[in-house]
């Protein structure tokens, strides 16, 4: 579904990513782990459009993606979900979700996929009319995880879904995420620590001063 | 009492229309933080343009006049944001930049609007005469006209705003640009709508107050000085705190005119100004903050 191959890509002048190649099939969740500064996030986002590539290829369903910008990618159904929740402060949780079916391609689905949110966090549906910045930051991670999936992704990106929840949170966010895995969606996550990850993933890359390799899940653990 | 009451009356129709000025200016500010300084002059352009058509040569009425020049204040706001705004967008110290650009537009529409129309100042008949008097209050009908329409300018611009689709992405826009990319808002298609719309709100103010205030080339000025206090009052980029800010300004404005002389009114609202932004550095609803 997705084929990023030797991508590299710079942040200022810093050269970020080096070559960077990752497959993501079908119905999988594909893990990247890595510690903070070593390039994961810039990877998810030059993946989808938010960060400019410099060479490389991707190609996403068959289409060459490269040099595409994410609103162009979002219609296409890769959809990235940001670490740092990126939810319009001054809006309520509707709207955010909403907007998230901004694209006539989402927007045709926006009831079905809205119920399926809602049934996925009843909180949400509770708080529907609170603006996001007096949301906690397991709520906002619910609203961006949710404004995500109304954008009815074929893959979704997800950037460390973990940064800045208290433990049982994560783990409450990543089980979502397997979840939403086994119900048939494709998911690329970036994570600092694969323990988190334990027995949800197909496969997994480890990345490291932007280097990306596919590790097996075993190795890795000793690793890590 | 009755003389109070005419003072407030005079502020408050006159705030509605500085509110169509200030809001156009906050609505640019707040989705894509550039500070128009050619606003007063497309004000003045909107003046001429109709000025133009009703009275200049083809002598169409003003009702059609306002139809032809609305997509011309559109389409000018989509080009200068398209043209000249655009290219300067993440380079380095841009948003200095835009302001210099957007100066250096005002200069070159100014004197376009000198060497085409000359430097004279020109007037709009107004489209209704007489006035209404209720209970010894006396009000032209020509101002509560122009009262209405402003609110109903501003009332729409809410609305579209808070309800529509395309609203919701300048807000989003507004609050969170990368989020905005992230869900497919089309981030330039954004500013160049609020560019659109903010130029035809100040050209509409500039062809509403003609009768009023004279359309000159140079005479876009004083309402963007107006306009960038009442942003800066109500809070840059808050089309509601514009709104407020608008009328406090407008009545004061009124007030220190009948009882002191109207030369005090602009150092009365920089007073104002000061003493708001000591107690709230961001302005009345200035909220936001990256």
């Amino acid at each position: 579904m997705l084929e990023v191959e030797g991508i590299n890509a710079f942040y200022g002048d810093f050269h970020v990513l080096h070559d960077a190649s990752l497959t993501v099939n079908k119905g999988e969740l594909v893990a990247v782990v890595g510690a903070n500064g070593h390039g994961k996030s810039t990877l998810l986002k030059a993946i989808c459009g938010l960060t400019p590539v410099r060479s490389g290829a991707i190609r996403f369903e068959g289409g060459d993606i490269a040099g595409l910008k994410a609103p162009q990618l979002v219609g296409q159904g890769l959809v990235y979900v940001a670490e740092d929740r990126r939810l319009f402060p001054d809006m309520t949780v509707l709207e955010n979700l909403q907007l998230g079916a901004y694209l006539p391609a989402a927007r045709g689905r926006e009831k079905h996929n809205l119920d399926r949110v809602f049934s996925l966090y009843p909180r949400l549906a509770e708080r529907r009319n609170q603006l996001c910045r007096s949301l906690s930051g397991g709520e906002a991670q619910m609203v961006a995880l949710g404004r995500g999936l109304m954008s009815d992704p074929t893959l979704l990106a997800i950037d460390e879904p973990s940064l800045g929840l208290a433990p049982n949170l994560t783990e409450t966010m990543l089980q979502t995420v397997s979840q939403l895995n086994q119900d048939g969606l494709t998911v690329l996550i970036v994570e600092q620590s694969l323990a988190l990850l334990k027995g949800m993933i197909d496969r997994v890359y480890s990345i490291e001063e932007g280097v990306l390799r596919e590790t097996d899940t075993d190795n890795m653990q000793e690793v890590l | 009492m009755t003389q109070i009451l005419e003072i407030l009356i005079s502020g408050i129709t006159q705030g509605a229309v500085y509110c169509v000025v200030a809001v156009g200016l906050s609505l640019v500010y707040g989705a894509s933080r550039i500070l128009n300084f050619a606003h007063g002059s497309l004000y003045s352009l909107g003046g001429f343009l109709a000025w133009y058509l009703v009275a200049g040569g083809p002598g169409l009425p003003l009702w059609l006049a306002v139809l032809l020049v609305l997509p011309v204040l559109a389409l000018t706001g989509i080009g200068i944001e398209r043209a000249i705004i655009r290219p300067l967008r993440g380079s380095d110290n841009w948003k200095i930049n835009t302001i210099m650009v957007t100066l250096g537009l005002a200069f070159i529409i100014e004197n376009g609007l000198q060497l085409v129309f000359g430097p004279g100042t020109r007037t709009i008949a107004p489209f209704v005469e007489g006035s209404l008097s209720v209970g010894g209050i006396t009000i032209t009908w020509y101002k509560l006209s122009i009262f209405v329409i402003s609110l109903a300018l501003v009332g729409a611009l809410e609305f579209f705003l808070s309800s529509t689709r395309y609203g919701q992405a300048v807000r989003a826009v507004s609050q969170d640009m990368q989020g905005a990319n992230q869900v497919g808002i089309n981030v330039n298609q954004i500013f160049g709508l609020t560019f659109a719309l903010s130029v035809v709100l100040t050209g509409i103010a500039g062809i509403l107050l003609a009768p009023v205030f004279l359309v000159s080339p140079l005479g876009g000025w004083a309402p963007f000085l107006k306009a960038f206090v009442i942003v800066v009052l109500g809070g840059l980029g808050s089309t509601k705190g514009a709104f407020v800010a608008a009328f406090i300004l407008a009545v004061l404005e009124a007030f220190v005119i009948f009882y002191i002389g109207p030369s005090w009114a602009m150092p009365a609202w920089l007073l104002m100004l000061i003493i708001v932004l000591m107690i709230r550095p961001k302005g009345l609803f200035g909220v936001w903050e990256n």
